[in-house]
């Protein structure tokens, strides 16, 4: 079978994406110890977490200028009054989608390639999740106030309005935040549990037996946590559809031209998933170098990945295209003219952006040459994750600055404020997850046990596959 | 007293054959250890199906119920009356059912797992070894003190590469 060969043999015939295996993983013994060899600190680790610091230091003094000074530092110009931190925010909780995708869908679809990817692409989610939660937080201007943002019935005369999407909105991010969370943290506990009884240090010991829950690896418990985890993706599977949904409800809610549609949550969800897996790469793809996991994070694995980016990028491009069919075929003289100056107009320049690289460069993945290629995989994740905060602002910014009314017609530029709130929500979470890099298994160590043969005493019995 | 014997095995078949003898000759009460989960070794052990599965219902329900009840009940208590419009309405709020619904369906399935698998637990000393989390399967046989021979004679003629007896 193709899967069996040298896992970074650089070209093979399209394989079946439930059957990924790992020829060069032979024993538990291995997994353990090269996927926990990750938890030293290297020099780059450092380098990387010096970088990540530096541009948070910029976001907080970003976040302390804007607050001492006002919210008129950022580049707000009426009527555009959703800049660089509401697209910042669609961004992040796009990122978002693809833990979850990856973690429950795929588990469902029992999608092998997902074995190895998961656990990172899970803490991408969740720490995604956090830094697009800071945004409205930093959008509002006064943050102390925050928790008006809570719809909860009070006798101070904030009243919920459970009509509306920024409403629904809060829900929607509070519960995926949650079962994101509970799921990653669910599928670390057998996982904690092996790096406690490998602890040295009392003290470590001591932390990580409180985070393991006295885990034993017992039948009881397997059972009970497998079918647990079988619910947790069952029911995370439409949430994943349903968020991204609830937050183009934001704009799809409004009668504005260019948002008022009813492409949009597909049109999102489809878009988040395919930012979140070229997120996925961008991390993925380095660390599969750096730390020598290229057996494990096989190219089989990229390809199949790969064939996902390219699925969901036809989809956004079909999306795009549908949207100017919708503008043309509904007659509606502001959507044609709000199309034609997001294009040709205006802001030519961000929807070109968006464009290439979200429905051109990606066309590239027809080619299973480039499919198998990580150096280019890479590359174009950064034009997607780039494409993909470009899509936003096109959403955003043409839509409000081009309204109905020609005498409100505007401008945005965003300030030195804005930009560094967003390299610092970059620095925020790059330095979650390379903390957790260094903390916790980054790659599944039992489920990825489950795919290596475990050892017989009779070789002619062959068990295959075990799992839940 | 229960006392009990371990047997600490390399081989997933060595395992599954230990286990079976065990309970054909109703040695005692097993408990099973694996660093990662094995059908064969479910099949050997033939446990009940799972009752997880009643929590996620009981969850989902309260969830979906009290989602839509908070909506319904903060928009009457504070009512935001638009002309043509009805002050509660279902579709809208639907939003709220299915997110409650998923929150607390999978809070409750966790709870669930959590109150099953009889975590969190003080300590993992009591028939376990560190190994099992590695790579080692393992066998705690718990038993009556004139059962202990027969066990550990068991455990030894199917490959366990350590017996030790254990209370």
């Amino acid at each position: 079978m193709a899967t069996l060969a040298h896992p970074d043999e650089p070209r093979r015939p399209n394989i079946a994406t439930a059957d990924v295996q790992l020829p060069a993983v032979k024993d538990y013994e291995q997994v353990d110890r090269e996927i926990l060899s990750i938890l030293q600190p290297t020099k780059a680790w450092f380098g990387g977490l010096l970088i990540a610091l530096a541009c948070l230091g910029l976001g907080i003094f970003s976040w302390v200028y804007q607050i001492h000074q006002g919210l008129g530092v950022a580049g707000y110009n009426p009527p555009v009054m959703w800049g660089v931190y509401i697209i910042t925010f669609v961004f992040w909780v796009g990122i978002g989608h693809a833990g979850t995708l990856i973690s429950a869908i795929l588990y469902l679809f029992r999608a092998g390639f997902r074995t190895t990817i998961y656990r990172a692409a899970e803490a991408m989610t969740v720490f995604a999740v956090m830094t697009a939660g800071l945004f409205p937080i930093i959008h509002i201007g006064r943050p102390w106030k925050f928790f008006w943002l809570i719809p909860y019935p009070n006798w101070r005369l904030i009243w919920p309005n459970f009509k509306s999407p920024l409403v629904w909105d809060v829900f929607a991010i509070t519960t995926y935040l949650t079962i994101s969370t509970t799921f990653l943290f669910v599928g670390l506990i057998p996982d904690i549990a092996v790096l406690r009884d490998r602890e040295t240090n009392p003290i470590r010991k001591q932390i990580l037996s409180v985070l393991s829950f006295g885990w034993r690896n017992t039948e009881r418990e397997w059972r009970h946590f497998a079918r647990a985890y079988l619910f947790l993706a069952a029911f995370s599977t439409p949430l994943v559809l349903s968020v991204h949904s609830v937050v183009s409800f934001d704009f799809a809610m409004g009668i504005v031209p260019g948002w008022h549609t009813t492409i949009f949550p597909p049109y999102f969800v489809a878009g988040a998933i395919f930012s979140g897996f070229a997120m996925v790469w961008t991390i993925i793809i380095p660390m599969r170098r750096w730390f020598g996991l290229r057996h494990y994070v096989t190219l089989n694995h990229l390809d199949a990945t790969a064939k996902m980016v390219l699925f969901t990028s036809l989809v956004v491009g079909c999306a795009y295209l549908v949207e100017f069919f919708i503008a043309w075929y509904g007659g509606v003289k502001y959507e044609q003219d709000y199309f034609w100056n997001r294009v040709f107009g205006q802001w030519w320049w961000a929807a070109w952006i968006m464009l290439t690289c979200n429905m051109i460069l990606p066309l590239s993945l027809f080619s299973q040459k480039l499919r198998r290629n990580p150096t280019w995989l890479w590359i174009l994740s950064i034009f997607i994750n780039i494409g993909m905060w470009f899509e936003r602002f096109v959403i955003v910014v043409p839509s409000l600055s081009h309204d109905v009314e020609p005498w409100q017609w505007s401008s945005y530029v965003p300030t030195w404020v804005d930009y560094g709130l967003l390299i610092g929500s970059f620095g925020w979470f790059f330095m979650w997850f390379l903390l957790f890099v260094k903390q916790l298994p980054v790659m599944a160590l039992a489920e990825i046990k489950e795919i290596v043969p475990p050892k017989m005493k009779h070789k002619h019995k062959s068990h295959g596959h075990g799992g839940h | 007293m229960m006392q009990g014997m371990l047997g600490v095995f390399a081989e997933l078949d060595s395992t599954v054959e230990a286990i079976e003898e065990l309970k054909h000759k109703q040695v005692g009460k097993l408990t099973v250890f694996s660093p990662t989960p094995r059908h064969e070794l479910e099949h050997a052990v033939d446990p009940p199906q799972s009752p997880v599965r009643k929590f996620t219902l009981i969850g989902a329900l309260s969830g979906v119920c009290f989602g839509y009840w908070i909506a319904i009940w903060g928009s009457n208590y504070w009512p935001l009356v638009v002309g043509g419009k009805a002050i509660s309405t279902w579709l809208p709020y639907t939003v709220f059912g299915f997110e409650v619904m998923v929150m607390v369906g999978c809070l409750s399935t966790v709870f669930g797992m959590f109150y099953l698998a009889g975590i969190p637990r003080l300590t993992t000393t009591v028939g376990y070894d560190p190994a099992f989390s590695h790579g080692s399967y393992g066998v705690w046989c718990e038993c009556a003190p004139e059962k202990l021979a027969e066990a550990e004679a068991i455990l030894r003629r199917h490959g366990a590469v350590e017996v030790r007896g254990d209370r």
